[in-house]
């Protein structure tokens, strides 16, 4: 179908308290792939690991169709722009403008006005030292320097964290600005559900080191609903056998309420045996999120 | 560019569906005019807080059945549509909510002559005979 902006193939990285994979991952390019889990799911490890900031233990990693830590790869680097979730306290005691004079010489596409651009439309003043700004200030004006070169590909770590929601619905805006060519593509890693919502065209779910699946975000919502069921022969036993069922609660009222991951499926099959939907109900990602964490656990403890 | 265009996240119908018998009301119904430029499907994902996945495919259904058409590098439009083929897509609507209401009818027992005879009241109310 498309090429692949990022691909990590049987990738693992082994820490005394932690292991990371095996991942395999393809990032298409020319769409918002956004990677949802909880803390400590290994999805700032990922990204360090893309970037060659850390080296796996095992597997193959591909930038923008280069394997990386190949001599020349600061070229490919060139392309990207990268938010970390934090920041290195070292550079504190510079003033912003200083950073992105020593930063803006290793990018050949560098471009000041689109520079300029994004720290009015962010209200940034590049004149502060970066150890004096507010946490929200700081991430701004470091997200106006990792678009200001006209990355190809950008992985962003939990972009919106210390935003004040006026700054965040600029920073939706200016990503949905930056993908409207058509051939970039974003990287990120979030829980905040809205900002998945608006932004992502794919959804990868991440836990305990592990990739569950890569969803289309749209089919995602559309097949994980909660059916209420209720009726003289619908039963606990019965609805176990619904298509894609995931749980099931009573919900007061001899009224059941089923969750499934195929919701159409579902519905086809309750026609088949004569079980009146009452009510249905899309879940939302923390929901969706929820069972998928508990159904990771319950195969841990097996 | 906004279109009123409304999604219901609680529907059992797919999201790609609801655009699209929206987006094709807007255009037979003549409210988006021969030649109206679209929002980029990027534009219109964010305005609709959907996948470009999905834009895609409802512009893509749209223009196979004639009535967008996409001109490389400058974008989608509503394209030229004949008066009868126009007629039909107004009358599609129609039929298909009659169709509904016959089997609403059905499922409470009416016969074809009680039908008949609630659709000519629903007439006459409606337009005042």
């Amino acid at each position: 179908m498309t090429d692949n902006a990022v691909s990590l193939t049987e990738v693992e990285l082994r820490r005394p308290h932690f292991q990371l994979g095996p991942i395999r991952l393809e990032v298409p390019k020319g769409y918002v792939t956004a990677i949802v889990g909880p803390n400590g799911s290994g999805k700032s490890s990922t990204f360090r690991l893309i970037l060659d900031l850390i080296k796996p233990d095992k597997g193959n990693i591909k930038l923008l169709g280069q394997n990386i830590s190949e001599e020349e790869d600061w070229q490919t680097k060139s392309k990207v722009g990268y938010l970390p979730e934090l920041f290195s306290p070292h550079d504190d005691k510079l003033k912003a403008s200083s950073k992105t004079d020593f930063v803006k010489k290793w990018y050949a596409d560098w471009d000041v006005n689109r520079y300029q651009e994004l720290l009015r439309l962010f209200e940034v003043d590049d004149s502060i030292k970066l150890g004096k700004m507010s946490k929200g200030m700081r991430r701004k004006y470091e997200l106006a320097l990792v678009l200001s070169h006209h990355p190809e590909l950008l992985l962003l770590d939990e972009p919106s964290s210390g935003l004040d929601p006026l700054a965040w619905r600029t920073m939706i805006d200016v990503l949905h600005r930056y993908m409207e060519p058509g051939d970039r593509t974003i990287l990120m890693a979030s829980h905040i559900v809205e900002e998945v919502k608006r932004l992502a065209d794919y959804i990868v779910f991440m836990v305990h080191g592990r990739v569950l699946g890569v969803y289309e975000k749209d089919e995602l919502f559309g097949s994980w609903h909660a059916f209420y069921v209720h009726g003289e022969q619908v039963s606990r036993k019965l609805v176990q056998a619904m298509p894609g069922q995931c749980a099931i609660e009573e919900a007061g009222g001899g009224m059941l309420r089923v969750i499934t991951r195929k919701a159409p499926d579902a519905e086809a099959w309750c026609g088949h045996e004569g079980i009146t939907i009452s009510h249905r109900q899309a879940l939302q990602l923390d929901d969706i999120l929820a069972i998928l964490v508990e159904q990771e656990r319950a195969r841990l403890r097996s | 560019m906004w279109l009123p265009i409304q999604i219901n996240e609680q529907s059992a119908e797919p999201l790609y569906y609801q655009i699209e018998v929206q987006l094709r009301a807007l255009i037979v119904s003549g409210q988006l005019d021969e030649g109206t430029l679209l929002p980029s499907i990027r534009e219109l994902a964010q305005l609709l807080k959907c996948s470009i996945i999905t834009v895609r495919r409802v512009y893509q259904d749209l223009e196979n059945e004639g009535l967008l058409r996409t001109k490389q590098g400058t974008g989608t439009y509503v394209a030229r549509i004949e008066q009868n083929a126009m007629d039909r897509y107004r009358l599609d609507a129609v039929m298909e909510s009659l169709e509904a209401a016959v089997d609403a009818g059905k499922l409470v027992q009416c016969t074809k002559e009680e039908l008949t005879k609630l659709f000519q009241e629903v007439l006459n109310r409606k337009f005042g005979g």
